[in-house]
């Protein structure tokens, strides 16, 4: 990897982990509903996505989810697996949907965010062997849509004005 | 009024993400109408023969229940989200005597029955109660 | 790069799988109540739980006052078959029990083994809840004296009429020999239940164990929760067995001095580490007035107390805000 690419991952890494922080501090509808958040750091993932690829938005996600590990959610602990999961699977399945290219941007990104909450629950399923985690399943899916359609906006925006190649 | 979000929608995405949108809108709001259906608000009785757990109550309806005790039948009334023993075979009758219990911090305990009962609900955060 | 990459998938597969604890539980059938234990833990603890419930079942024969059991001299064979001046062999876990009551009675002499008879009288009138012992009946009965009782190199020899009733340390003494049977063979981390006496061992989670303490006039109510890892809660109280006579409320807890219940206050709970010395001095702050109590407990490192008063007003000793 040349150093430019280097110092613009990095660059982007920092931005989603800060995105990150700003969002675990404002929680929605007070916590109520575990894992609802905006998805701001997406932006980043969905940029780096269109930008480099698969590789670089994986790498980006998982590095992302142990840094804000290391500072906010513990390491290691349920949320950290919750997030890890989460971050994964929506990468692979955006990016896979990218291929076949039914969606729009803006659609991958409803997916991202489709994903990411489904695979969360699943892992909290799998881990905490409690049916009450499946309560949360309507809220997140439908939180997914406005949250997908903004992120999906802003990240074409900012690819049509950042063109790293 | 439709047509007027159809538009803006096409003009931020394609054909295929509002397709998408719609479905999920669908699948979510049957899930939550489903949901609420079979929701039971109240707490549930566990009543445990020795160590098994051998029926669960739902409190929020009244009804009685018959289940075998060491003893013999031991017969067991659910009301207005309270449950007691009603009737039993043992020398003092100490359970029925116990009479209705309605909170997580009670139980009911039958000895010669060996049958225990036990209130389930939200406070599950005590880990135990001396009394 | 490739190598950072290689490290932070090895340490996820390393790290990945977080130890779980399972909970085994046990509900055991004994000493008039119902003893639940639960074990946190990644071992099978389903083998040292049937172990406890021998351990429970061998000390409610051998305390039994009321039943006699073929080959055993337990609290009932001494207390009705032995023969005054007669030395008998006893089965050291019972002779190491009285022992152990009468060692700590000589310094607390409230806590009395030998009240078998007084506490006989009581329990006729609170059977038929109805009446009160006269002066005459209570002056008149056998002995009460635990100097008529000899402990000799495991046998024991009554010299009078004197009969034993462990009931208000029996459950304790146990419960502490269960808990440490489950720490000697590697369980740390559980919580034993019996009624109005909690041992709990290490905290199974970030939190420690909460304990509710049952508000003796209202007893849906709970109205002090502690926080508590290696400790056992034991609460004495006049309202559990208790029965009213003229307006008075008459405990199942006699104060060998009074002859009398004693009712210097409606509950009290000791929060120590060991369950048998938590279950004597419980029984003991019990049968002296509130302040007493107080003064005794600041005085003591080891122990911390909660009362609830006659008067509704609760009392605590100086530490026990490290509980709350």
């Amino acid at each position: 990897m040349d150093t430019k690419k280097l110092t613009r991952m990095s660059m982007l890494l920092s931005i989603s982990i800060v995105l990150g922080i700003i969002e675990s501090f404002l929680p929605l509808f007070d916590g109520s509903i575990p894992g609802l958040k905006i998805g701001l750091a997406n932006i980043v993932i969905i940029f780096t996505l269109y930008t480099y690829g698969l590789k670089e938005a994986i790498l980006i996600s998982i590095i992302r989810v142990f840094v804000i590990g290391l500072l906010r959610t513990g390491l290691f602990n349920y949320p950290f697996f919750f997030s890890l999961s989460g971050a994964f699977v929506s990468v692979v399945v955006m990016y896979l949907l990218k291929k076949i290219k039914i969606f729009s941007i803006v659609g991958i990104s409803v997916c991202g965010a489709l994903s990411h909450n489904l695979a969360q629950i699943f892992t909290s399923y799998f881990l905490l062997k409690v049916n009450s985690v499946f309560i949360y399943l309507p809220y997140l899916l439908i939180f997914s849509i406005p949250t997908g359609i903004i992120v999906g906006i802003v990240s074409k925006s900012l690819l049509k004005y950042y063109d790293f190649n | 009024m439709v047509k007027y979000i159809h538009q803006v929608g096409l003009v931020i995405m394609n054909k295929n993400d509002i397709k998408l949108i719609v479905v999920i809108f669908v699948i979510v709001t049957l899930s939550i109408i489903f949901i609420n259906i079979f929701k039971k608000t109240g707490s549930f009785a566990k009543v445990y023969y020795e160590d098994d757990l051998i029926l669960k109550i739902d409190l929020s309806k009244d009804g009685n229940y018959k289940v075998n005790g060491y003893n013999g039948e031991v017969l067991i009334e659910v009301k207005d989200n309270k449950i007691r023993v009603d009737r039993e075979n043992s020398p003092r009758h100490l359970c029925s005597k116990q009479g209705f219990i309605d909170s997580t911090t009670q139980t009911i305990v039958c000895l010669p029955n060996k049958i225990i009962i036990k209130i389930e609900g939200k406070d599950q955060e005590l880990d135990g109660v001396v009394k | 790069m490739k190598k950072l990459i290689i490290i932070f998938f090895v340490l996820i597969i390393l790290c990945g799988c977080s130890k779980d604890n399972d909970i085994y539980e046990k509900n055991i059938y004994v000493m008039d109540t119902v003893i639940n234990i639960k074990v946190y833990s990644e071992k099978d603890a389903s083998d040292i739980l049937e172990k406890i419930e021998e351990l429970y079942n061998e000390y409610n024969i051998l305390t039994d006052r009321y039943n006699s059991y073929d080959d055993t001299k337990n609290i009932y064979y001494i207390n009705n078959i032995l023969n005054v001046g007669e030395e008998v062999k006893l089965d050291y876990k019972l002779y190491d029990l009285i022992n152990f009551s009468l060692e700590f009675s000589k310094k607390y002499d409230k806590v009395n083994i030998a009240m078998g008879n007084l506490i006989d009288v009581w329990k006729k009138y609170r059977d038929s809840a109805s009446g009160i012992p006269s002066y005459e009946e209570l002056n008149g009965i056998s002995s009460i004296s635990e100097s008529d009782i000899i402990l000799n190199d495991g046998n024991i020899i009554k010299l009078s009429d004197v009969k034993l009733d462990l009931g208000c340390i029996a459950k304790g003494y146990v419960t502490q020999l269960a808990g440490e049977l489950l720490e000697s063979n590697g369980f740390d981390k559980y919580i034993i239940s019996a009624g109005g006496n909690i041992k709990v061992g290490k905290k199974y989670s970030s939190n420690p164990y909460k304990i509710g303490i049952q508000d003796p006039v209202d007893k849906n109510n709970i109205y002090k929760i502690v926080n508590v890892s290696n400790r056992s809660v034991v609460t004495s109280g006049g309202y559990e067995r208790f029965y009213t006579w003229e307006g008075v409320d008459y405990s199942h807890i006699i104060d060998p001095d009074t002859l009398y219940p004693s009712n210097y206050m409606k509950s009290v709970t000791v929060i120590m580490e060991d369950s048998a010395y938590a279950d004597f001095f419980s029984t003991y702050l019990f049968m002296i007035p509130i302040s007493d109590g107080i003064n005794f407990v600041n005085s003591n490192s080891n122990i911390e107390a909660i009362w609830y008063g006659l008067d509704g007003k609760i009392y605590t000793s100086s530490g026990f805000s490290n509980y709350e």
